[in-house]
């Protein structure tokens, strides 16, 4: 009973993962992300990456999307947290938050993590 | 769009290259390009307002090197499953791999791909976050230019120059782009046909100046046939116009008066040299008669400058007698064109 119930449910749980999987990349197509497919494929074909898939492209570009913004979300946190322990009167901080710039420094730490 | 790119004070910074030899784009600058605009976007969408140049480069590299190896994961893993095509699987994986330093998220590995944590998290990112497409239309690169094919022997239609050369290889370039023959320049001479042009030319400068002459001979001729005839015209009729000039010049002007109070002035033979022709006298008469009015009007603007025409012209007083060179001296006036006598 358990080899049959297991493939069974492993089926059904395989069967909705593929479902959900297969609707993920038809809405790829309907997203575009950041980077563009040209870059991809140009990156892609010089690593040896072969697939007249354009699904997969956009996969992989989502992924380095998804990538990207993670490491530019931890550098944004550094970069706040820095601001939060300067000392510094009002007025000052008040013009240095509306100023949040991407400095190398942020850029370290956030990719020392990854 | 409200997101800058700070220099950090050197404006020229972007120029330099990656490779280090300064100004010389490599092959892989727009690859570059492209992506330092894509991450820059990803950033402002992240919440920066700004980002730094040096930052900003080395996001890109980053990037530019996360597409590289999950392609090279990603064809290995299908290599390592016999493909040379990868599949929705192997991406997956690599994905995986690469995400393993930061640790599983749901343990992937363990259980079926399709329900891996990486995919879920990828499908959540897809779904929530906002889509930023990118801010420029890419043509297709690399690329790839048609290169000029040498054509080969059996295109040429040539056959090759030695055995040992195959016809299907490109042809050898012609000789006489790398064999350099003398060339003399030959040029027939004709000696006769030379003597012909020489002559003419010669012929054709003695005309011109021939032409020259003769026009400057007509002009000076013109002026002094002008002269003679308006200087026997008044000489003749000189007297006549001083006759009449007594008569009537004390009411109308000082000037006409009669210079001599004389009235006993006989008329004045003409001099021998000018009466000789006695014909020329006569005809001369029929032309006083016709040119009396305009030789009276010459007569009275004459006399306005007497003195200029009598200090400038002592040569036809010593020629002439005293009264006729007054007269003389008065058209020397009005005959006055500038020539020389």
């Amino acid at each position: 009973m358990n080899p049959n119930h297991n493939p069974q449910s492993s089926d059904g749980g395989r069967h909705d993962d593929d479902a959900a999987l297969t609707e993920f990349l038809a809405s790829l197509m309907d997203y575009t992300p950041t980077i563009p497919d040209e870059l991809v494929e140009h990156y892609l074909a010089k690593s040896g990456f072969q697939s007249p898939d354009l699904r997969l492209t956009r996969l992989v570009a989502v992924a380095t999307q998804k990538f990207v913004a993670e490491v530019a979300g931890d550098a944004l946190q550094h970069c706040k947290a820095r601001q939060a322990t300067i000392p510094k009167d009002k007025r000052d901080r008040q013009q240095k938050d509306k100023r949040l710039v991407l400095t190398m420094e942020d850029l370290t730490k956030a990719l020392h993590d990854v | 769009m409200g997101f800058t790119y700070p220099t950090n004070g050197n404006p020229n910074r972007r120029t330099i290259d990656h490779g280090g030899v300064g100004g010389r784009a490599s092959s892989d600058e727009f690859g570059r390009a492209v992506s330092r605009i894509a991450v820059a976007q990803i950033c402002e969408s992240a919440g920066f307002n700004g980002v730094k140049n040096s930052a900003i480069e080395a996001l890109s590299d980053v990037t530019i090197r996360y597409l590289i190896d999950l392609g090279k994961i990603a064809e290995f893993y299908a290599n390592l499953a016999g493909r040379s095509q990868c599949s929705v699987f192997d991406l997956i994986l690599g994905l995986e791999d690469l995400e393993q330093v930061k640790g599983f998220i749901g343990s992937g590995q363990s259980q079926c791909l399709l329900g891996s944590g990486t995919v879920r998290d990828l499908m959540r990112f897809v779904n929530c976050g906002d889509e930023v497409p990118f801010a420029q239309p890419i043509p297709n690169f690399p690329v790839i230019r048609q290169r000029k094919v040498i054509p080969s022997f059996l295109q040429m239609g040539e056959a090759p120059p030695s055995k040992h050369i195959p016809p299907w290889l490109p042809a050898l370039p012609d000789p006489h782009t790398y064999i350099h023959t003398p060339m003399w320049d030959e040029r027939t001479s004709d000696p006769r046909e030379d003597k012909v042009e020489q002559a003419r030319q010669r012929r054709k400068a003695e005309r011109s100046l021939l032409s020259l002459q003769k026009r400057l001979l007509l002009c000076s001729g013109s002026v002094e046939t002008r002269n003679t005839t308006s200087n026997v015209v008044v000489l003749s009729g000189g007297g006549a116009s001083l006759r009449q000039g007594e008569g009537e010049g004390g009411d109308k002007n000082p000037y006409l008066k009669a210079p001599v109070d004389n009235k006993d002035v006989s008329p004045v033979p003409l001099p021998g040299k000018l009466s000789d022709d006695v014909d020329m006298i006569a005809n001369h008469v029929s032309v006083l008669e016709a040119f009396a009015p305009a030789i009276e009007m010459m007569r009275s603007s004459g006399v306005l400058c007497e003195d200029d025409g009598m200090q400038g012209r002592t040569g036809w007083k010593k020629a002439y007698p005293r009264v006729l060179g007054y007269e003389e001296s008065e058209e020397g006036c009005f005959t006055n064109s500038g020539l020389g006598w």
